[in-house]
C-alpha cells in the first residue's frame, strides 16, 4: 500500500478520483441542498487546517512533542486544495442561504464564496511555505508558523460566521469565530494524540520514554484545551440565555429543545468537556495510549457531532451522501498521513 | 564558580535589595505614598459631599471608578497567570517575573477592591453585597454578576495571596539565615520553619503545583465574570458573547505590560542583570505580542459584527465610539493596543528594554482607555436617543485624582515589598544557575 502511494502522481490521481467522486455526489439527487457537503468541507476543513495549526503552533513555542508527529501533521495540506475545490461545489446551494438574493456587501453570493475559497487556498500555500521550512530546518520555519496562524485564524473564522452563522441570518455570536478556531486547534491535539500512538507502535512501546513523554505533553494540551473550550462553551451560551433576547435565544431553542437535536447538544457537551476532562485528569492517564485514544475520538466525534446540530435545523443533510463525503475524506486523510509516516521525525 | 559559591552569590544580590533605601528610593516612595494619600483625601471629600462630585451625568453612571475597578482586577489576574502558567509549562524564564508579578497581583486586587466601595457612594454599606442571613430574611440577589465579583474577586484574592505566599517560603527561611534583630525573628515566624529537608520539599512542590493548577483556571474564570457585568446587560456594545475570552485576554495583556514596567527599573536599581536577563525580557514580550494580537482580533469582531448584524443600535454605538465624543480615546487605545504592539515582531525591539518599557507604559495608558471607552461610551448611546447628546459625561478633579490616588497606592505597595520580601524567586532561580 506505501509504495503504491509513493508512486509518483499517485496522491494527485487519489484526489482527482475523490474529487471526482464527491462532485457526483453533490451533483446527485441524493445531495439536497448541499448541507451534507457543507458538514463535511466543515468537519475536515476544522481538523486539516487544525492539525496543520497544531504542528505550526508547537513549532512556535518549541514544544518538544511536536518533533514526533510534525510530518505526518504537516503531510495533510494538499486536502486543503481538494477541500477548496469542495467549496466550489458549493455555489449552486449557496442560494439557500437566508440573505440570498438581498442586497448587501458582506453576504454578497460572489464574495462569499470568493473571500472563503482565497483563505482556504492561502491556507494551502502558507502551510506548503512552512512544510519546505520545516524539512529545511531553516530559521524562517517560525515566521512561517506565525504567518500560517494568521491564516488559520482567518479562514477557520471566515467558515464560522459565514459557512454557518450566516444560515442563521440576522443571528449573530461574535465568539462563533473564537469558538472555531480554538475547537480545530482541540482537534488538531487530538489528531496529534493519534498519530503520536501510531507512529511510535500501538500498544506503545513503554521502553520509548520519548514517546511516553509526547504523548503525556499532548495530553496536557487536551486537557487543558477541554477547559477552555467548556469556558468559551459557557461564555457564548451563557451570555445568550441571561439576555435572553427572542431574536438570540432561538439559535439555542432550535437546537435544544426539540429531539434529535437537544440530544445531540447534550452529547457535544459530553464528548467534548465531561468525557476528556475527568478521564485526562491523572498523570497515568495521560500516557495510557487507550484512555488517551479514545480521549481522542471522543473530541473529534463532539466536533462533528457539534457541526451537524449547527447545520441540521437549517439545512437538510442526506444521511446517505454524507456518509459517502465523510468516508471518502477520511481515506484520503489517511492515506496522506500514511505515506508520510515512518520517515525521521521532525525536530521541532 | 563552584554551585555553592553560585548559590551564595545569588542569595547576596537578591537579597541586598533589601538593606537600607536610597534616596531615589525614599522620594518614589515619598511621590507615591503622596498620590495616595492626596486620593485618601479626595474620596474622604467625597463621601462627605456626596456622588455629586464624580461627573456622573445621566444615563451615564458608570465611569471612571468602575474603569479603575476593571483596569485594577485585570492587573491583577495576569500575575498569577504569568506565574502559575510558566511554571505549568515549565518555562525557565518564568524566575525573573513570578514573585512581581505574584506580589503585582495581591497589590493590585487590594486596589481594585477598593473601587466598587468608592463607586457605592455610601460606601460603609458595602456589606449589603454580602450574602448573609439577615433577620428581615433578605438576600442579595444571586442572579446579579455585581454579586458574582464578589465572589470570584474574593477567591481570586484568597488564592493569589496563598500562591505569593507559599512561593515565598523557602526563601524567607534564606532571608531568615542572613537577616538579624528583629528583622530575624519576622522572617523566622513567616518562613514557618522551613528546614530545606527533602520531604519539606516533596510538600512544598505538591502544595505550589497544585496551586499553580487551581490558580490557572480560576484566572480566567474571575475576569470573565467582571467581564459579565457588562455582557449580562443589554446594552449595545456591552451584551456580546466575545467579552469573557476578550477580557481575559486583555487581563492577561495589561498584566504583562505592568510587570514589564515593575521589572525593567526594578532591574536597573537592584543591578540583577544577572538573574533576569534580555532573553527573559524578550520571551515576555512574545506574550505581550500574541495577546495584543488576540485584543486586536476581538476590536475587529466586534465592530465587523456591529455592521454585519444590521442592528441599528449596535451600528451607531461603534460608530460613536469611533467618531464621537471619546473618539480621541479610542484611536489611542487602537495605537496603543493593537499598533504600537505590532513593532515587537522585529527581534531587534523586543529585545531593546528602554523601547520595551516605553511600549508596556503605552500599552497600560491603552487599557486603561479601552475599559474607559467600553464602559462609557455604551452608556453614552444606550437605548434612550434623547439623553445621546444632552450631557456629555467627563471625569471631575476628584475621579482624577482618585485614579492617580490608586496608581500612587499600588506603586506605594510595590516600593515597600521590594524593601522588606526578597522580590526574586531564590530558590527557583538556583535551580537554574
Amino acid at each position: 500500500m506505501k509504495a503504491l502511494l509513493e508512486k509518483k502522481g499517485s496522491l494527485a490521481v487519489l484526489l482527482v478520483i475523490a474529487a471526482a467522486l464527491l462532485a457526483f455526489v453533490a451533483m446527485s439527487p441524493l445531495a439536497g441542498r448541499g448541507g451534507s457537503l457543507l458538514l463535511a468541507l466543515l468537519f475536515w476543513g476544522t481538523v486539516v487546517e487544525g492539525c496543520i495549526a497544531a504542528a505550526a503552533a508547537g513549532t512556535m513555542v518549541n514544544a518538544r512533542w511536536v518533533g514526533s508527529v510534525k510530518r505526518e501533521l504537516l503531510s495533510v495540506r494538499p486536502l486543503l486544495l481538494l477541500l477548496a475545490f469542495l467549496l466550489l461545489l458549493l455555489i449552486p446551494f449557496v442560494d439557500s442561504y437566508p440573505w440570498a438574493g438581498g442586497p448587501g456587501l458582506w453576504l454578497r453570493k460572489d464574495f462569499f464564496i470568493g473571500r472563503n475559497l482565497a483563505f482556504l487556498l492561502l491556507a494551502y500555500v502558507t502551510a506548503g511555505r512552512f512544510a519546505a521550512a520545516v524539512e529545511a530546518n531553516g530559521e524562517t520555519k517560525t515566521v512561517r508558523a506565525a504567518t500560517y496562524l494568521f491564516v488559520f485564524v482567518t479562514s477557520q473564522t471566515l467558515a464560522a460566521f459565514d459557512l454557518v452563522m450566516s444560515l442563521e441570518y440576522p443571528w449573530y455570536s461574535t465568539l462563533f469565530g473564537g469558538f472555531f478556531f480554538i475547537e480545530a486547534l482541540y482537534a488538531g491535539f487530538a489528531v496529534s494524540a493519534i498519530l503520536c500512538i501510531l507512529v511510535h507502535g500501538r500498544p506503545p512501546r513503554t521502553d520509548d520514554p520519548d514517546a511516553r513523554s509526547s504523548l503525556s505533553d499532548i495530553s496536557v494540551l487536551m486537557f487543558g484545551f477541554s477547559l477552555l473550550w467548556a469556558g468559551l462553551f459557557f461564555a457564548q451560551y451563557l451570555t445568550i440565555w441571561y439576555g435572553n433576547i427572542p431574536e438570540e435565544v432561538s439559535f439555542i431553542a432550535k437546537r435544544t429543545s426539540v429531539s434529535p437535536f437537544r440530544e445531540l447538544a447534550v452529547s457535544v457537551l459530553f464528548l467534548l468537556f465531561f468525557l476528556p476532562f475527568p478521564a485526562l485528569l491523572s498523570t497515568r492517564a495521560k500516557s495510557n495510549p487507550y484512555v488517551v485514544t479514545a480521549v481522542s475520538l471522543s473530541i473529534l466525534s463532539g466536533i462533528l457531532v457539534e457541526r451537524y446540530v449547527f447545520l441540521a435545523p437549517a439545512v437538510r443533510l442526506n444521511p446517505g451522501a454524507l456518509a459517502v463525503d465523510l468516508i471518502c475524506l477520511l481515506f484520503l486523510f489517511v492515506c496522506v498521513v500514511y505515506k508520510e509516516s515512518g520517515g525521521t521525525p521532525l525536530d521541532a | 564558580m563552584t554551585d555553592p559559591e553560585k548559590y551564595a552569590r545569588a542569595d547576596e544580590d537578591i537579597l541586598k535589595a533589601m538593606e537600607k533605601p536610597g534616596r531615589a528610593y525614599l522620594l518614589g516612595l515619598g511621590v507615591t505614598a503622596s498620590l495616595a494619600v492626596g486620593g485618601g483625601l479626595l474620596w474622604a471629600y467625597q463621601i462627605r459631599n456626596g456622588l455629586g462630585v464624580a461627573g456622573y451625568t445621566h444615563p451615564v453612571n458608570w465611569a471612571v471608578y468602575i474603569t479603575n475597578f476593571v483596569f485594577w482586577v485585570g492587573i491583577a489576574h495576569s500575575g498569577t497567570l504569568i506565574s502559575a502558567v510558566l511554571y505549568l509549562f515549565h518555562a525557565r524564564y518564568r524566575t525573573s517575573f513570578n514573585r512581581p508579578a505574584e506580589a503585582m497581583t495581591v497589590f493590585a486586587l487590594m486596589v481594585a477592591g477598593l473601587f466598587p466601595l468608592i463607586h457605592l457612594g455610601r460606601s460603609w454599606v458595602f456589606y449589603y453585597l454580602i450574602p448573609y442571613p439577615t433577620e428581615r430574611q433578605l438576600w442579595v440577589n444571586f442572579r446579579s454578576p455585581l454579586i458574582w465579583d464578589v465572589f470570584a474577586v474574593g477567591t481570586y484574592f484568597t488564592v493569589s495571596a496563598v500562591f505569593f505566599y507559599v512561593g515565598m517560603i523557602p526563601d524567607l527561611a534564606i532571608a531568615r539565615r542572613r537577616r538579624e534583630g528583629i528583622r530575624k525573628t519576622i522572617y523566622a515566624v513567616l518562613s514557618l520553619g522551613w528546614r530545606g529537608t527533602g520531604r519539606q520539599w516533596r510538600h512544598y512542590n505538591m502544595l505550589y503545583l497544585f496551586l499553580a493548577s487551581f490558580a490557572t483556571p480560576l484566572v480566567a474564570s474571575v475576569h470573565s465574570v467582571v467581564s459579565w457585568d457588562f455582557a449580562m446587560s443589554l446594552l449595545p456594545g456591552w451584551h456580546t458573547t466575545i467579552f469573557a475570552p476578550y477580557f481575559v485576554a486583555g487581563a492577561i495583556f495589561s498584566g504583562t505590560a505592568m510587570v514589564i514596567t515593575l521589572v525593567v527599573p526594578m532591574r536597573k536599581t537592584f543591578n540583577l542583570y544577572r538573574y533576569i536577563t534580555d532573553d527573559h525580557f524578550e520571551s515576555i514580550a512574545k506574550i505581550l505580542l500574541l495577546t495584543s494580537l488576540i485584543v486586536s482580533y476581538a476590536y475587529v469582531i466586534e465592530f465587523g459584527l456591529a455592521w454585519y448584524s444590521g442592528n441599528i443600535f449596535e451600528t451607531e454605538l461603534f460608530r460613536y465610539r469611533a467618531l464621537g465624543h471619546y473618539k480621541v480615546f479610542f484611536w489611542i487605545m487602537v495605537a496603543c493596543n493593537s499598533i504600537i504592539p505590532l513593532t515587537l515582531f522585529a527581534m531587534r525591539l523586543r529585545r531593546n528594554i528602554p523601547y520595551l518599557l516605553i511600549v508596556s507604559l503605552l500599552v497600560n495608558v491603552g487599557m486603561w482607555l479601552e475599559r474607559f471607552v467600553i464602559i462609557v461610551s455604551s452608556l453614552s448611546r444606550d437605548y434612550d436617543p434623547y439623553a445621546w447628546n444632552a450631557l456629555i459625561y467627563r471625569p471631575t478633579y476628584v475621579e482624577v485624582g482618585i485614579t492617580l490616588g490608586a496608581f500612587g497606592m499600588f506603586f506605594m505597595l510595590y516600593l515597600l515589598f521590594v524593601k522588606t520580601l526578597p522580590l526574586l524567586s531564590i530558590s527557583e532561580i538556583k535551580e537554574h544557575l
